[in-house]
């Protein structure tokens, strides 16, 4: 068990389905000892991807059950579902919250859907760049950041959106599209240890760099903890 | 001085963060309220509590929760009970969003170009299919340039020797059997249900076209106008194209092919659809495009 809701069976991952007998994306339900759980897919969530190969203790880059996070751009809402059922349990029993912020209305009405069955995911239709918008909704900081909007300029928004919203020694975790960023043909590894250097100079300890080929090629999850 | 405000309160506060004064709005039971001050603050506007207190301290400057330049003190933030008000307010922001989403003309238009492109290549691979298929059974028949009767024809007849007669060639020796014809039949059938399917269709990316691209429709045409803002992904986008960018929209392959290799650069991408250019001798062609787009991203 990599939590009280996650749970590694062999090479999968698995978490407790917070909404009993529904599948979200098509993914499949088991049970383990009589608790229903849902299949993590890697290949659709990048952070499932991480958590598998990542080297160090798997449970590190969960956040703490119960607590407050943010995701930004959050897409269809796999990897919502799972850090949903870490987070907040079934009828949100634990207290979390989950703040999803996307910019396609295409992305929010999955969203949507998901939040009314899932209390404490709270779905937001807005750019991850303009916090005036929606940075209201997220009075306190939190201790959890997931990032991944593929555009370019993704590390100023991670860097900016972690000064507003991650507290000192907050984790925050940012999948980094390489085909996102202007290519300057010197190849991946050379664009990927730029984004290092430039996270370290902007007050970020890089504890991990976890490549996630194989799931998601040309990306790579920085496991970055805000230092100053 | 520092005017501090977020949706549900606002305090002003010196430098040290020392809290001078505040008021805070209890209404948040109220979702509508709370909607309308959410969108207030996200156009950045003051809300009701921000300006009473602009109005007690006029030198205080007014900055949104949040602001690295505002100083640490114990602002007013929401309760708990007033925060999960605002997580059910943005929830049903997002859904007003999803909703309005439906109204934008040019994810309407894009659906509907792109099911015309998809009908069409449908169509046309039945057709092809229907002329072959009845060239098989009746090797007299000749098509000149108007195949689009021979569909209705084939839908209606009730058998080959009926078609026959009524394309006046001959009956061939051999003709299908029953169930064979009666395949043949209405492959002919559905092939005519497409082309009129596909009339339709076009007759609505024209009315939307020509409501939403007036200007460019009234240029270009509305078919041309409509596949052209899709290619740019929204009229917004494509008013802000500069000519050249308009006049290769939809030559991308052979743009960049041009950019790589350095082979001839394309002269037109979709513009080419218009009969200026496409009825045009060759050698002039690049320069009507090039005057073309340059009208068009006025119009745009």
């Amino acid at each position: 068990m990599l939590s009280w809701a996650i749970r590694l069976d062999g090479r999968t991952l698995w978490s407790e389905n917070a909404v009993f007998g529904a599948s979200v994306y098509g993914e499949s339900l088991r049970k383990f000892s009589g608790t229903e759980y849902r299949r993590w897919d890697p290949t659709r969530s990048k952070l499932a991807a991480a958590i598998l190969r990542t080297k160090r203790n798997k449970s590190l880059l969960l956040p703490e059950p119960g607590s407050t996070v943010l995701y930004l751009g959050a897409g269809h809402g796999t990897s919502i579902s799972h850090l949903h059922d870490h987070l907040c349990g079934a009828d949100n029993d634990l207290n979390g919250r989950i703040v999803a912020v996307d910019l396609a209305p295409r992305c929010l009405r999955d969203l949507t859907y998901l939040a009314r069955s899932r209390t404490g995911l709270v779905p937001i239709l807005g750019d991850a760049r303009k916090h005036t918008s929606w940075g209201v909704l997220v009075p306190h900081p939190v201790n959890w950041l997931f990032q991944d909007v593929a555009q370019s300029g993704q590390v100023e928004i991670f860097v900016t959106a972690c000064r507003r919203f991650l507290n000192l020694g907050g984790l925050g975790l940012l999948s980094l599209k390489a085909a996102s960023e202007r290519w300057t043909g010197e190849g991946e590894h050379v664009l990927f240890n730029k984004v290092a250097t430039q996270l370290t100079e902007s007050g970020f300890e890089v504890e991990e760099r976890i490549k996630l080929t194989g799931y998601e090629d040309n990306h790579v999850l920085f496991v970055t903890r805000r230092v100053e | 001085m520092w005017l501090w405000y977020d949706w549900q309160a606002a305090a002003v506060a010196d430098d040290d963060g020392v809290i001078h004064d505040s008021a805070v709005w209890d209404g948040f039971f109220d979702q509508r309220a709370l909607i309308e001050r959410l969108h207030c603050i996200a156009n950045g506007g003051l809300t009701q509590e921000a300006r009473l207190l602009q109005n007690r301290f006029p030198d205080a400057k007014p900055t949104i929760h949040g602001d690295p330049l505002l100083p640490a003190a114990d602002w007013p933030l929401p309760s708990e009970e007033a925060l999960g008000a605002a997580d059910k307010a943005a929830t049903e922001m997002a859904r007003q969003g999803v909703a309005k989403a439906a109204g934008d003309p040019d994810r309407r238009l894009e659906h509907l170009l792109r099911a015309s492109d998809e009908l069409r290549a449908t169509f046309l691979t039945m057709e092809a299919r229907l002329v072959e298929w009845i060239g098989l059974f009746l090797p007299e028949l000749r098509f000149g340039k108007d195949r689009s009767t021979l569909a209705k024809a084939v839908g209606e007849a009730d058998s080959l020797a009926e078609l026959a007669s009524q394309l006046a060639v001959s009956m061939p020796e051999s003709g299908p059997s029953k169930s064979e014809w009666k395949s043949l039949r209405e492959w002919g059938d559905s092939t005519a249900t497409f082309k009129g399917k596909l009339d339709r269709l076009e007759n609505g990316i024209r009315e939307l076209a020509e409501s939403h691209l007036p200007s460019l429709s009234m240029m270009l045409g509305p078919l041309l106008a409509a596949r052209l803002c899709v290619e740019a992904h929204g009229r917004m986008r494509l008013a802000r194209l500069p000519a050249g960018t308009v006049q290769v929209l939809g030559a991308e392959k052979a743009f960049f092919n041009h950019l790589k290799t350095g082979a001839a650069p394309p002269k037109h991408g979709h513009i080419f659809m218009h009969p200026w250019i496409s009825r045009s001798p060759r050698w002039v062609r690049g320069k009507i495009a090039r005057t073309i787009a340059a009208k068009a991203s006025i119009a745009a």
